[in-house]
């Protein structure tokens, strides 16, 4: 008794903890949303290549934006008729990579979408990684460089440094900054020569190439910036400007010294970037974004199934829902329904009519089926050739309803459809063999009961909040499935109780 | 109209979870179900203790056994039709007597075999049995029911149910039939729920609807003067069939046969919960009682000495 109590305490306490263990993670760690309004801005994002064939077959590399901690890009899609795409991994790195099925010429353009998400409330506290720096042999240019650095302030902030030694550089009374950007080739162009000097005024620096994601632009080249370390914070800084720029619509394409584009078999290439940006619903791109870490928590969410499966798949979540509710009102408050699971078919049919016509629509079914199958019964029917006699009984009432309201001009009357044929015929055999045996009240208490169960889950089942939890968090079903147990192994008074013992009561 | 939960366990009152999650789950384990809830098991069962049953003269199987109905009834005393595994009364078919070729119902009418074959076949395809599925008709011998109990109900015969925890019975009580109940016994719609006094056998109240009365509200009867007589033999009958089903939470009914005694009808093994109303008292103030007697060994008769001494108004 004891050690089966204590192995129920500790099965409900595993759930509960497994249950919104999860929930928290998926809500804090993989920033799936609790609530459903909760958008997302997600960029989509068009690259568009294009060169000359060389009438021979052609290769195209480009390389691809990373996955960062902020920054998440999901969904890439590539549009190019005539060429195999797939995507290939070089030290580490991403490539896309097209090859043409034959040789080509004239003009090609081949198209890459991807859709890009920042991660909520994450903003990225990571420089990108730095290839290995460049060693410069030119002594007068070290010298150069370690006289620029000197000059400058060593105070401030680390912003306020940054900023600075890019003022200085395209100061053009400063010296050592003309000399040095002259010879920028050396450095591997100005923006590394920018990433130098940091690094050598001990400022934590990488040079990036990206993309701005504005809300619709065309035609936009990889720019290059500069990315310095601020605490747990990154600056992004346009060394042309020498400007902080706003790190969380910058996205970054590529970080190495490497170039983006590669044509083999072709002349003349280039790559300009699109984007747009859309509202998602937060968990929509969490999904996404987590699919591409490979989180099992996210793959276990209805949203990585394909999008026509996922609203049978709602439906299903719901109905452990519909469970929880019977439960309640059975074992806590008392109510007998005709049909342990029937209101949760019933509230699954009103999720089609709406409360009111769904209610309107049961009540007239099963009330002329009751009237017509009082006439089974002095037949003395045995159960299968009666059910099924009931069964033609509803399809009549369903052709008549149909027909009636349809010719009166009420569509809501072909919604009667929605109703499972075989549920009603249960409930229209169960409810006659009550009245038969026990009489019109008890047919009234049950499907009074029934009717006011169904009403009461079509409520909750249509909650915008309950919906987006059952659906975005399904590992809820846990703690579901724990207050069931909970409910199950409860031994005290249901309310109806309260009201049917009153009388035994004395001291009132 | 609303009263507290403090309020009710304070009564002692027991409530539907309580009697399904710490009496129910708890001492009736389900695989002991079928030797209750099938007719058929608990007559052999009882007849192996020897306890006392209306005598089973025969099963229907199969329709051959149908046709075969005619030549065994032939030197029939009277008998009922009951299907194993019906409940609520239906289905039952009571034949007091014959009048030539016909078989005569308590009522006075006459049925001829094909309709008494009809019947049975009507049992075993199902008719009467929990969703549907095919059953066994019995044909056990009638109750010659005694006439202590006349003029306490509307209509039949009342039958006692004894509540019995732990080889103990705790609480008895009658349903007696009104016209409001349209004859059938149920409380729930109208029939008298009768309490009885486990120590004497005696009436201890009555209730209709939820309200105390103290006469018939159709024959008049003054409710105080039912005794059950023979009434020990009533609460060791039950009481041995603890031994016999090993259910910890068990309800027997039994109706009063003029010569044979006491004869147990049926055991239920969910016993329903309107006997506090009946006798408007709660039973877990009995359960305790019966919890403290936990390791000690007794015999159904001194379970039933000690329960008469014991629950007693
Ligand atoms: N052998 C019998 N002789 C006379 N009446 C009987 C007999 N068996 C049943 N009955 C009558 O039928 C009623 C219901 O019988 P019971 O065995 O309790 O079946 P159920 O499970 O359907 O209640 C009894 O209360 C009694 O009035
Ligand atoms: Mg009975």
């Amino acid at each position: 008794m004891s050690t089966k109590q204590l192995q129920l305490k500790v099965i409900v306490l595993v759930l509960l903890v497994l249950g919104i263990g999860s929930v928290w993670y998926k809500n804090q760690v993989l920033g799936f949303s609790l609530t459903p309004e909760k958008q997302e801005t997600v960029w989509t994002v068009e690259s568009k290549i294009t060169f000359d064939g060389d009438n021979a077959p052609a290769e195209v590399v480009l390389s691809m934006p990373e996955n960062r901690k902020d920054m998440v890009v999901m969904d890439v899609r590539n549009i190019a008729p005539g060429y195999r795409f797939n995507f290939v991994n070089r030290d580490g790195e991403r490539y896309g990579v097209w090859k043409s099925n034959g040789p080509v010429q004239g003009r090609q353009e081949l198209f890459l979408r991807g859709t890009v998400y920042r991660r909520n409330g994450n903003s990225g506290n990571n420089v990108s990684p730095v290839p290995q720096e460049i060693v410069v042999d030119n002594e007068s240019l070290r010298k150069a460089a370690v006289d620029f650095v000197a000059s400058l302030d060593r105070s401030g902030s680390i912003r306020q440094r940054a900023v600075h030694l890019l003022q200085a550089l395209t100061n053009p009374v400063n010296q050592d900054a003309v000399y040095l950007l002259k010879e920028a080739k050396v450095f591997g162009g100005k923006i590394k020569l920018a990433r130098y000097l940091m690094r050598k005024a001990g400022l934590q620096a990488s040079s990036v190439r990206g993309l701005f994601l504005g809300e619709r632009s065309r035609k936009q080249k990889l720019k290059g910036y500069i990315e310095v370390a601020d605490g747990d914070k990154v600056l992004l800084l346009n060394p042309r400007s020498a400007e902080v720029e706003d790190a969380d619509k910058f996205l970054v394409w590529q970080y190495n010294d490497k170039p983006v584009l590669e044509v083999i078999g072709g002349s003349n290439s280039s790559v300009t970037f699109s984007t747009l940006s859309s509202k998602i619903l937060a968990s929509r791109a969490a999904v996404a974004a987590g699919k591409h870490s490979g989180n099992f928590l996210v793959d276990f969410s209805i949203y990585s199934l394909p999008v026509s499966e996922q609203n049978a798949f709602k439906l299903l979540l719901l109905i452990p829902i519909g469970a929880l509710v019977i439960v309640i009102l059975r074992n806590l408050v008392g109510i007998s329904t005709s049909g342990t699971f029937m209101p949760i078919l019933i509230a699954l049919v009103f999720l089609h009519t709406t409360l009111l016509i769904g209610l309107a629509l049961f009540l007239v079914v099963v009330s002329v089926g009751l009237i017509l199958r009082s006439y089974l019964s002095h037949l003395n029917l045995l159960l299968v050739p009666r059910i099924s006699a009931v069964l033609v009984f509803v399809i009549f009432i369903y052709v008549a309803i149909a027909v009636i309201s349809h010719k009166i001009g009420l569509s809501a009357g072909l919604q009667i459809t929605f109703f499972p044929m075989i549920i009603i015929s249960w409930t229209i055999e169960r409810m006659s063999v009550l009245w038969e045996e026990e009489g019109p009240k008890d047919v009234l208490v049950q499907g009074g009961g029934s009717l006011l169960s169904a009403s009461l889950i079509y409520l909750v089942m249509q909650n915008r909040y309950v919906g987006h939890i059952a659906y975005s968090f399904p590992e809820i079903l846990l703690v579901l499935l724990a207050i069931i147990i909970i409910i199950g192994s409860y031994s005290g008074y249901r309310l109806t109780e309260l009201y049917r013992f009153e009388p035994m009561i004395k001291d009132k | 109209m609303f009263t507290t939960p403090s309020k009710l366990r304070k009564a002692g009152i027991v409530g539907m979870n309580w009697r399904n999650v710490r009496m129910i789950a708890q001492y009736n384990p389900r695989r002991l179900y079928p030797q209750v809830d099938d007719k058929l098991k608990t007559k052999l069962l009882l007849a192996k203790a020897n306890l006392s049953a209306p005598e089973l003269l025969g099963v229907v199987k199969t329709q051959g056994n149908v046709r075969e109905l005619e030549e065994f009834l032939a030197d029939c005393g009277p008998f009922v039709i009951k299907p194993a595994n019906g409940s609520g009364g239906k289905g039952i078919l009571v034949i007091a007597g014959r009048d030539g070729g016909k078989f005569v119902k308590p009522s006075g009418s006459g049925i001829d075999i094909a309709e008494v074959r009809k019947h049975a076949s009507s049992i075993i395809s199902g008719l009467y049995s929990l969703g549907g599925r095919s059953d066994v008709a019995m044909i056990e011998e009638m109750v010659q029911f005694s006439d202590a109990f006349d003029g306490f109900s509307f209509q039949g015969v009342p039958d006692i149910r004894i509540i019995v925890y732990k080889g103990y019975p705790v609480m008895a009580m009658t349903r007696l039939s009104t016209r409001a109940s349209d004859g059938k016994a149920n409380l729930h719609q109208g029939a008298v729920g009768l309490g009885i006094d486990i120590g004497t056998g005696r009436a201890l109240k009555a209730v209709q609807n939820g309200r105390p009365l103290t006469h018939h509200p159709d024959t008049g009867k003054e409710l105080a003067t039912f005794d059950v007589p023979q009434w020990n033999d009533f609460v060791l009958q039950a009481s041995m069939c603890y031994e016999i089903t090993t259910m910890g939470y068990l309800g027997v009914d039994l109706v009063l046969d003029k010569e044979k005694g006491p004869q147990i009808l049926e055991l239920n093994a969910r016993p329903g919960l309107a006997i506090q109303i009946a006798n408007d008292m709660g039973l877990l103030p009995r359960f305790e009682v019966v919890d403290a007697q936990d390791g000690i060994e007794r015999t159904a008769a001194e379970r039933t000495v000690f329960a008469r001494q014991q629950f007693v108004a």
